[in-house]
């Protein structure tokens, strides 16, 4: 299939012209580093391709140097009919300097190219109007003013670029880039400066704004205080604007509970149902809104333009732990999942600094860990509210824990910034960051990556617990039937691992969910829904929470198992991204080790001495 | 000398020169940006606890570390 490639500077609008363009509904945010890796979607009878963003054809960081690498592939591909060159209007010579080069690249190796005039209503809300005819004629290739946003100029946009595909590309350069000299894009950027000043709208104009709303967010007091408030909302509101809807996933699961098991009557179906499913299953659907409160906050912060910067806040407190200020920005989104967290690391201009924080990235609280937290701090920590309603101490808690994940992160990675892990320090580059426009987020893809994050939650998760709930049932259920718990086959595997746990003050049931969460942390609970369901016979299952109360769980050992999964690694697929990503087995199985040990230290010592 | 580093927020300043030590890699990322002899950088303001520099370059405003701000010669404007 032949391809068409999108590419440009990032914050230039780049991922919501691909979603446009393909109708899917990629990631869109408004901070340097996107997207780290290739996407592609059909568009007519091509495959376009979404390159991640760079300010340069000459690669600073690690992310700008795949990027650059994978151009050169696709010049050198017969196959690629197109380059569209994004650029964002409202920022001219900034968006020129890249646009030239690749312009410069693209007649190299004999490729046809278009540049796409992104953010046109924006121009137009500053009063200004650009002469695209004329701009064209200058660049010597096709410029299209359309706005992704309103969808300006998009139908025109989607003619013209099929037909230049269609016309495809000359005689193709098939010399490798290394064999051809290697550009000097001298004459580009100070071309681009000389459009820039002829076309584009007035760097004050643009910046008036941003300016203005920097004031306040950047200065020594309001910013700090303004960071700390956005960082408390964004955990507090998990539990607060969560509560009603998880209140409600846990009544609609009890009452089909009893709906359903009224229909079977009484009987091992019945026991079957009431444990396994709805117990084991039910208890982790309940958390499913909170994941996507999470997505929405973390999506606003990131389609606003503020997170950086909070990495800017964050450059100096960070810099003491041999971090840089752009480790903020993984280490935020881990709070939904590590695994593009560790990717968005490669944004981090030195490899040092990038290793680090690849590595302390699974010490935030992902979403696999908010059912485990939620459970455990309803059980150990009391509904109090304060300040009508607005803070709830359950909330604090949870605070307490992402905030536990953190500093945890920082003296990790002080101990590290002091080892001898990489001999790159010499190549330890700047740290220069761009700040975007402050902006209103973009709903739908928003609303999509909300809906699309509850149902990787339970795609990925809800096999393994289905599967994890029912093998406990069987185990747990026979040969005595219900209520036998300690008698049957799972009592006797539990009470035979039970003296690993016995230190942690936990009995052998939290035990074999610990050790089954090891495939993935939320089978935690519904473990424990299905061996509280069994035990408990037919009380309220979908209240696990007050089972456990009930049951007696001390507040040391609960505690203990809070800060265990806060610092255990027992993601399989976080493990895999980050030897691919480091490249070192030795490492990343030294990591899982040296966690799982502190994780288990402290547990025990919240056992012993609370 | 007076280096970026030293500029107050809200002062305009001309660049001299830049550092002939730097990697050749940011010296050209510097040029790319604006910052060469003879062009206008505007300080907007310090980052809080005195960590970055945000600095306003033709369309872009930019936060550069300490580092890189001391390295960059600049005379008023």
């Amino acid at each position: 299939m032949k391809r068409i490639i999108l590419v440009g500077k990032p914050n230039s609008g780049k991922s919501l012209l691909f979603n446009q363009l393909t109708g899917l509904r990629q990631k869109v945010a408004n901070f340097p580093g996107v997207t780290v890796e290739l996407k592609s979607g059909k568009f007519e009878q091509y495959q376009l391709i979404d390159f991640p963003g760079a300010y340069s054809m000459s690669s600073l960081t690690r992310d700008e140097e795949i990027a650059v690498e994978k151009i050169n592939q696709a010049l050198l591909d017969q196959d690629t009919a197109l380059i569209i060159c994004n650029l964002d209007a409202t920022r001219l010579q900034s968006s020129l300097v890249f646009g030239m080069q690749m312009q410069v690249m693209a007649q190299r190796y004999g490729k046809q190219l278009v540049f796409a005039l992104n953010m046109i209503d924006e121009v137009a809300r500053f009063g200004h109007q650009i002469d695209v005819d004329a701009l064209g004629k200058e660049l010597g290739a096709p410029v299209l003013a359309i706005s992704a946003k309103t969808l300006q100029g998009i139908a025109e946009f989607k003619t013209s670029v099929l037909q230049l595909a269609e016309q495809g590309s000359g005689d193709v350069n098939t010399l490798a880039p290394a064999v051809l000299p290697p550009p000097d894009f001298s004459e580009q950027v100070t071309q681009s400066r000389v459009l820039a000043a002829k076309y584009g709208v007035q760097s004050t104009v643009v910046l008036k704004n941003q300016n203005a709303i920097d004031s306040f967010m950047l200065s020594n007091f309001s910013g700090g205080i303004a960071f700390l408030l956005v960082m408390f909302l964004l955990f507090q509101s998990i539990f607060t604007f969560a509560t009603p809807l998880m209140d409600g996933v846990e009544s609609l699961i009890g009452l089909t509970a009893t709906f359903v098991t009224d229909l079977t009557g009484p009987g091992m179906l019945a026991d079957f149902l009431n444990d396994a499913i709805f117990g084991g299953l039910g208890s982790f659907l309940v958390f499913v809104p909170q994941i996507m409160v999470l997505t929405l906050i973390i999506g606003m912060l990131e389609d606003s333009g503020y997170l950086a910067r909070a990495a800017l806040i964050c450059h100096k407190p960070l810099s003491y732990f041999g971090l840089s200020g752009r480790s903020f920005i993984p280490f935020l989104s881990a709070h939904a999942c590590a695994i593009p967290a560790i990717m968005a690391a490669r944004t981090i201009e030195s490899p040092r600094k990038r290793l680090i924080t690849m590595l302390t990235v699974p010490l935030m609280s992902c979403s696999a860990r908010l059912p485990v937290y939620a459970l455990l701090v309803a059980v150990l920590i009391p509904d109090t509210k304060y300040i009508g309603g607005l803070v709830n101490l359950q909330g604090v808690a949870f605070f307490c824990l992402y905030f536990f994940g953190m500093v945890t992160a920082l003296l990790v990675s002080l101990v590290l910034s002091r080892s001898k892990l990489s001999d790159d320090e010499k190549s330890d580059m700047p740290f220069i960051l761009e700040l975007p426009t402050y902006r209103l987020p973009h709903w739908k893809p928003l609303i999509h990556r909300i809906f699309n994050s509850a149902k990787q939650f339970v795609y990925r998760a809800g096999p393994v617990i289905f599967t994890v709930s029912v093998v406990i049932w069987v185990l747990g259920y026979f040969p005595t039937g219900a209520g036998g718990l300690q008698e049957s086959y799972l009592g006797i595997i539990g009470h035979w691992i039970e003296p690993l746990f016995t230190p942690l003050g936990l009995d052998w049931r939290y035990g074999v969910a610990i050790l089954m969460s090891f495939l993935a942390r939320e089978v935690f609970v519904g473990a424990l829904g299905t061996l509280f369901g069994i035990e408990g016979a037919d009380e309220n299952i979908a209240g696990l929470a007050a089972n456990i109360q009930a049951d007696g769980l001390t507040f040391g050992a609960g505690m203990g198992i809070l800060l265990f999964y806060v610092v255990a690694l027992q993601c399989v697929a976080t493990v895999a991204t980050l030897k691919a990503e480091t490249g070192s087995t030795k490492l990343v199985t030294g990591l899982v080790i040296g966690y799982g040990a502190l994780a288990y230290l402290l547990a025990m010592l919240c056992a012993q001495l609370l | 000398m007076m280096t970026l580093w030293d500029v107050p927020g809200g002062q305009s300043v001309i660049v001299t020169a830049l550092d002939a030590a730097l990697d050749p890699s940011v010296h050209s990322r510097l040029r790319e940006m604006g910052l060469e002899h003879d062009h206008a950088v505007h300080c907007l303001r310090r980052g809080p606890f005195q960590g970055t520099l945000v600095v306003a370059i033709a369309d872009c405003v930019y936060s550069l570390e300490q580092q890189i701000a001391k390295k960059i010669q600049v005379k008023p404007l």
